[in-house]
């Protein structure tokens, strides 16, 4: 009881600051289209017009791009986070430093970076020009640059679980192998990779469930040229003043990403992750 | 340099004092019934108004607390007064054919003093002597808000691709030529872009279209943004025409090109197209600002000051080249106010060209069936994002 009453200044504020916002958008999704209050009488309309219509490709294109992106997160990080663990020595904190200063700059501002750089007659095209003579057409407002942005934005999240997961394989399963006469790629397959899991597994969940509400990276690099699910969901709120189809497009990605992430952990055993059995 | 920078941040503090001040307040004042409401000041508005050089004199001149809240479409203000928020609002800034069609007969905004007003118009270009239409109410009696900005807003060109004479001949058409996809950008207005792809499908935005138009216009809004190489911000848009990533962009104006012009790029130019589907065979299409007295049971009475403070020349000057995007105001009909614009800043707005483009455009009005078009236009857009 005393237990209770200490935790109920946490359980209140859970309450108002993430349950009330997220019962309300649930309540807002069965509400009659464009309707600005919580009273009508429930409907499912929302939820028709969205399987009616083709709010699939936005949520198409948001589950792709994340999905790459996890997957070329994978591969950039294992060496680094490798690296980090095992062989930079003194040297990995001040990597580690590197890849975390990004995070003071506000995201918007590194992808606006990216695009100066990137821009016909800008840094990277511009210097082709003139120092070279070489004229190419701009990759700007292409679909790779939104998966290289976001892949950019979304490094630290993949590196730093990694990094954690692969410093957690005790040296001594890596000898045992070499010396029972284990190749480096069955060391790494059989011992390092399996026992890293937990730390690789956070890494995915994270970038993989920041990386579907992605929305800047393809209004700044792609130029729009995807919409997104979260900027299906922006354009309902904002400009189609249609709350009701937004809270509903918003219902539906929670619901997708839960069963996702729900999926993963039942495969690997979240106390295992964790390291508490 | 100093100054300005110090301006902003005492802006800012009190901006964030104010909100916190105004959220406390809207909480305890609803019991009070004599809320004392002189010394202090709401607006909604489009940027420019919530700027500190307009607000500041204004600020010290009453010793009061403004507070100005900035949004980019006008829906959106408009569904914060339905939703309750004309207790919080004492003025509102929106396009022209809100006041008169939507938020008077609505009740949300209330009539001003005629006698008070009236001279006022007196000073402004010819084209908005009294009684101008869109700051009356539709019996034509009632004075519903002041106009100030105003601009036509039809499409931006980078004249070193296309030509003025070119691109104001083939007008909408330019999204009609396969040829030239790729080359264009889309303003994320997407309000306007309704309107344009009308236009561009060869009716008259501005009435309740026939099965006919709207699959005309559910091709066109396909088309157009199947073949736009970016959609963005303004200043997306503008980089993007000076960096040469797109030759021109729909939706876009004065409004829009006034920032990359005043910055020396005098080849980014809004176009208003010679001829086109509007009433009367007009081309292009133009905004007009009112700004109107919400109908607030607790009205400060500064509401009506600072319609008064607004239009005094130097006043009208700062609002025409606020922060952000640069505009002409009706005030320049007064030699007192028009003197004040450098030959650079009149260049910015086009003002060689203003009066034709303004003669030459359709002034922004309600589309009935907006939100069965915006519905086809945000299809369109995530259809294009599939190919």
């Amino acid at each position: 009881m005393a237990g209770f009453r200490n935790a109920l200044p946490l359980i209140i504020f859970l309450a108002i600051g993430f349950a009330a916002p997220l019962l309300a958008v649930i309540g807002y999704s069965f509400m009659p289209e464009r309707s600005f209050g919580l009273l009508h009488p429930p409907t499912l309309e929302n939820y028709a017009a969205i399987f009616n219509g083709n709010s699939y490709i936005s949520f198409g294109w948001s589950l792709l791009l994340a999905v790459l992106t996890v997957a070329f997160l994978a591969l950039i990080c294992y060496p680094i986070a490798y690296g980090l663990a095992r062989v930079f020595g003194p040297w990995a904190p001040v990597i580690t430093l590197l890849f975390t200063i990004p995070l003071f700059v506000s995201e918007n501002v590194r992808l606006y970076g990216w695009l100066l750089f990137f821009i016909k007659n800008g840094v990277l095209l511009g210097t082709l020009k003139s120092v070279f003579g070489l004229e190419l057409e701009s990759w700007l407002f292409t679909r790779p640059m939104i998966l290289l942005g976001m892949v950019y934005v979304y490094v630290p999240f993949m590196l730093f679980p990694m990094t954690l997961g692969v410093s957690m394989v005790p040296n001594e399963t890596r000898e045992a192998a070499l010396d029972l006469g284990a190749t480096r790629w069955q060391v790494f397959r059989e011992v390092e990779l399996p026992l890293s899991m937990p730390g690789i597994v956070i890494g995915f969940l994270l970038t993989f469930v920041l990386a579907v509400g992605a929305i800047a990276e393809a209004k700044i690099l792609g130029g729009q040229t995807v919409i997104p699910i979260t900027h299906d969901i922006e354009i309902a709120f904002t400009y189609a003043q249609n709350w009701p189809l937004g809270a509903a497009l918003a219902v539906l990605l929670m619901l997708v990403v839960g069963i996702l992430v729900l999926f993963v952990l039942r495969r690997f055993d979240l106390d295992a992750v964790l390291g508490r059995r | 340099m100093l100054n300005k920078k110090l301006t902003r941040r005492n802006f800012m503090e009190r901006s964030t004092a104010m909100a916190a001040a105004f959220a406390a307040g809207t909480g305890f004042s609803l019991g009070s019934a004599q809320a004392a409401r002189d010394k202090e000041l709401n607006i909604l508005c489009w940027e420019g108004y919530n700027s500190a050089q307009v607000l500041d004199p204004f600020r010290q001149a009453h010793g009061a607390t403004v507070k100005a809240e900035s949004l980019t479409n006008d829906p959106t203000m408009i569904n914060r007064l339905r939703a309750g928020e004309t207790k919080v609002w004492d003025l509102i800034n929106v396009n022209n054919p809100w006041a008169r069609k939507v938020m008077l007969p609505e009740g949300l905004i209330k009539p001003i003093d005629r006698a008070t007003f009236e001279p006022y118009f007196e000073r402004m270009l010819p084209a908005f002597k009294w009684p101008y239409k869109w700051a009356m109410d539709e019996s034509g009696n009632e004075l519903i808000g002041m106009i100030q900005r105003f601009g036509p807003y039809s499409f931006v060109v980078n004249t070193d691709k296309v030509s003025r004479a070119t691109a104001e001949d083939q007008g909408w058409n330019l999204w009609n030529d396969p040829a030239n996809a790729g080359k264009y950008g889309i303003l994320e207005s997407d309000d306007w872009n309704v309107f344009d792809l009308c236009c561009i499908a060869g009716f008259d935005p501005f009435k309740v279209h026939t099965d006919d138009e709207v699959a005309k216009f559910t091709d066109a809004a396909n088309r157009v943004f199947k073949g736009a190489k970016v959609v963005g911000d303004i200043a997306t848009m503008n980089q993007a025409l000076i960096s040469g990533e797109i030759d021109f962009h729909l939706t876009g104006g004065t409004y829009s090109a006034s920032p990359a012009r005043a910055d020396g790029n005098k080849n980014i130019r809004g176009i208003t197209p010679k001829s086109g589907p509007m009433e009367g065979g007009k081309g292009g299409i133009a905004w007009i600002e009112v700004t109107s007295v919400v109908n607030n049971p607790e009205l400060s009475p500064l509401a009506t000051e600072f319609l008064q403070y607004v239009q005094d020349p130097k006043v009208s000057h700062t609002v025409a080249f606020a922060e952000g995007t640069f505009n002409p105001v009706t005030q320049m009909g007064d030699k007192a106010c028009f003197d004040l614009f450098t030959a650079e800043e009149l260049d910015a707005i086009q003002w060689d060209s203003l009066e034709e483009e303004m003669a030459r455009s359709a002034e922004y009005d309600i589309v009935p069936d907006y939100d069965k078009l915006l519905d086809i236009m945000t299809s369109a857009k995530k259809a294009a994002s599939a190919g």
